[in-house]
């Protein structure tokens, strides 16, 4: 016989699936593609603290798989620059992008606590690893077709940006879960990532390409960078 | 609850930022020192943290100049008020004591500080990106600077004060009574402010300009004087 008592009025029914327990790096992965409300639910209960360490080793090594497939186009060095500027790069634009999320959830009238934005965070960037390594062997096969640095460079900006779709949408659920009342500062924020991780991209260059020293010597603005490398590549085509 | 927090508590700024009215309230009614001194604290460290990464970008001993000027402003501005903005919350019809209406106004610039202290691992990062200033293109790199920091203290300050105001409807049960008390603050907030961050400059400095913690000519002309002289060469030449 059921003892429990009836929600009440308002109280939302808890869903089972988010209850189950979310354990091992393969559970968190899979939890993080199948349930996401799970691994958004896990992380206020004892043991988060875990779950976000294992997001955020996840983050790491699928990011450092992705780099060495993306350092398979040019090798020799990239070999392992591209892998630790990948990983580094996406770790360093969480890290930066931590407090102002953290703030902005507070203004929008959330009750996260900084560890809870944290575990957010690192969902985000282990969502995006993920996609990025399932992506892997259609760079990989484009990586040993072309020679171009440009067309390499448009497709890892279409995954990335596809990566970051779902990682926001994951992100989205989250500030919901944790009381936000608008939407206006998460778009905000989105925003800043996004154009932090694309100046990371020109901050940490050459990711793809080769160049003589392991980061640029010239400082530049992404849009500045991707029109320079357009038109060093048009003059490049063979007539 | 959140009332409770204690008065030295971190706690205190999710409160803050969140807008919750009721604990600030009882903050403001107690004026406890000890909470006084944390978000005294809470400027220093916050403001100080976004001052050094602004400075960064023209040198190390600009970005330790610019940490201590730039919170010492916030607290300058407040202390230089205190006694006409405790006047005029009475005046304009909110019962305020003048400690109490310095709480409330120390307490909006603790939460832009805490809004700055989260901007600043931006500021550092734009900082790194931009160019130096060996490079030609350092005009750019300072015009760069410079707006993204108007944005940026725009948006801390804007937020601070939308809170403040919500507050003092609270306090006052009308929104016009509080909007005009904010406004009466607000006005006599920015010409301190302005003439203090003039006489406090450089916080980046110019490109072709010493790094020094105070200019030579400090205390001389004010900051309308240099918008009107900017704007009448603009218009004139």
């Amino acid at each position: 016989m059921n003892t429990e008592p009836p929600p009440l009025p308002g109280q939302s029914i808890p869903d089972p699936t988010e209850a189950a327990p979310v354990a091992g790096v393969g559970g968190t992965l899979e939890a993080l593609l199948r349930r996401p409300r799970g691994v958004l639910h896990h992380l206020h209960e004892p043991g988060g603290r875990r779950l976000t360490g294992l997001m955020l080793l996840l983050a790491l090594v699928g990011a450092a798989a992705y780099g060495l497939i993306v350092g398979s186009f040019s090798g020799g060095l990239q070999w392992w620059a591209a892998p630790l500027k990948i990983a580094g790069g996406l770790s360093l634009c969480g890290l930066i992008c931590l407090p102002s999320l953290y703030v902005f959830a507070c203004l929008t009238g959330s009750t996260a606590r900084f560890t809870d934005v944290l575990g957010m965070v690192a969902g985000l960037l282990a969502l995006m690893a993920v996609l990025l390594v399932s992506f892997g062997p259609v760079a990989w096969v484009f990586s040993q077709s072309t020679e171009s640095v440009v067309a390499m460079g448009l497709l890892h900006l279409v995954f990335w940006l596809i990566a970051t779709l779902f990682g926001a949408r994951f992100m989205h659920q989250g500030m919901a879960r944790l009381g936000a009342r608008s939407e206006g500062a998460f778009y905000f924020w989105l925003c800043l990532f996004v154009v932090v991780a694309l100046q990371m991209t020109t901050a940490l260059r050459p990711i793809i390409g080769t160049a003589d020293t392991f980061l640029p010597t010239e400082k530049k603005f992404f849009l500045q960078h991707w029109g320079d490398s357009m038109r060093s590549a048009d003059r490049e085509q063979p007539q | 609850m959140t009332a409770l927090v204690s008065p030295a508590s971190p706690r205190q700024l999710p409160v803050l930022l969140r807008g919750e009215v009721a604990p600030v309230r009882s903050w403001v009614a107690e004026g406890n020192l000890a909470r006084v001194t944390f978000h005294v604290a809470v400027i220093l460290a916050g403001a100080g943290i976004y001052g050094a990464a602004i400075g960064l970008w023209r040198s190390g001993e600009q970005g330790l100049f610019t940490a201590v000027k730039f919170p010492l402003i916030l607290l300058l501005t407040t202390a230089g008020n205190a006694l006409l903005n405790g006047v005029l919350a009475p005046l304009l019809g909110v019962n305020l004591s003048l400690r109490q209406a310095s709480v409330a106004i120390l307490l909006s610039f603790s939460l832009a500080a805490t809004i700055l202290a989260a901007l600043a691992p931006l500021v550092l990062f734009l900082v790194w990106n931009v160019p130096p200033l060996t490079s030609p293109a350092v005009r750019d790199a300072y015009a760069v600077i410079q707006l993204s920091q108007v944005g940026l203290i725009a948006f801390a300050g804007i937020v601070a004060n939308v809170r403040l105001l919500q507050f003092l409807r609270d306090l006052a049960g009308s929104r016009a009574v509080a909007l005009r008390l904010l406004i009466a603050w607000l006005a006599g907030n920015l010409l301190l402010g302005t003439q203090l961050t003039w006489i406090a400059r450089p916080f980046f400095g110019s490109p072709n300009l010493p790094v020094q913690f105070l200019r030579e000519d400090a205390l001389r002309g004010n900051f309308f004087e240099s918008v009107l002289y900017n704007a009448r060469r603009l218009f004139t030449e």
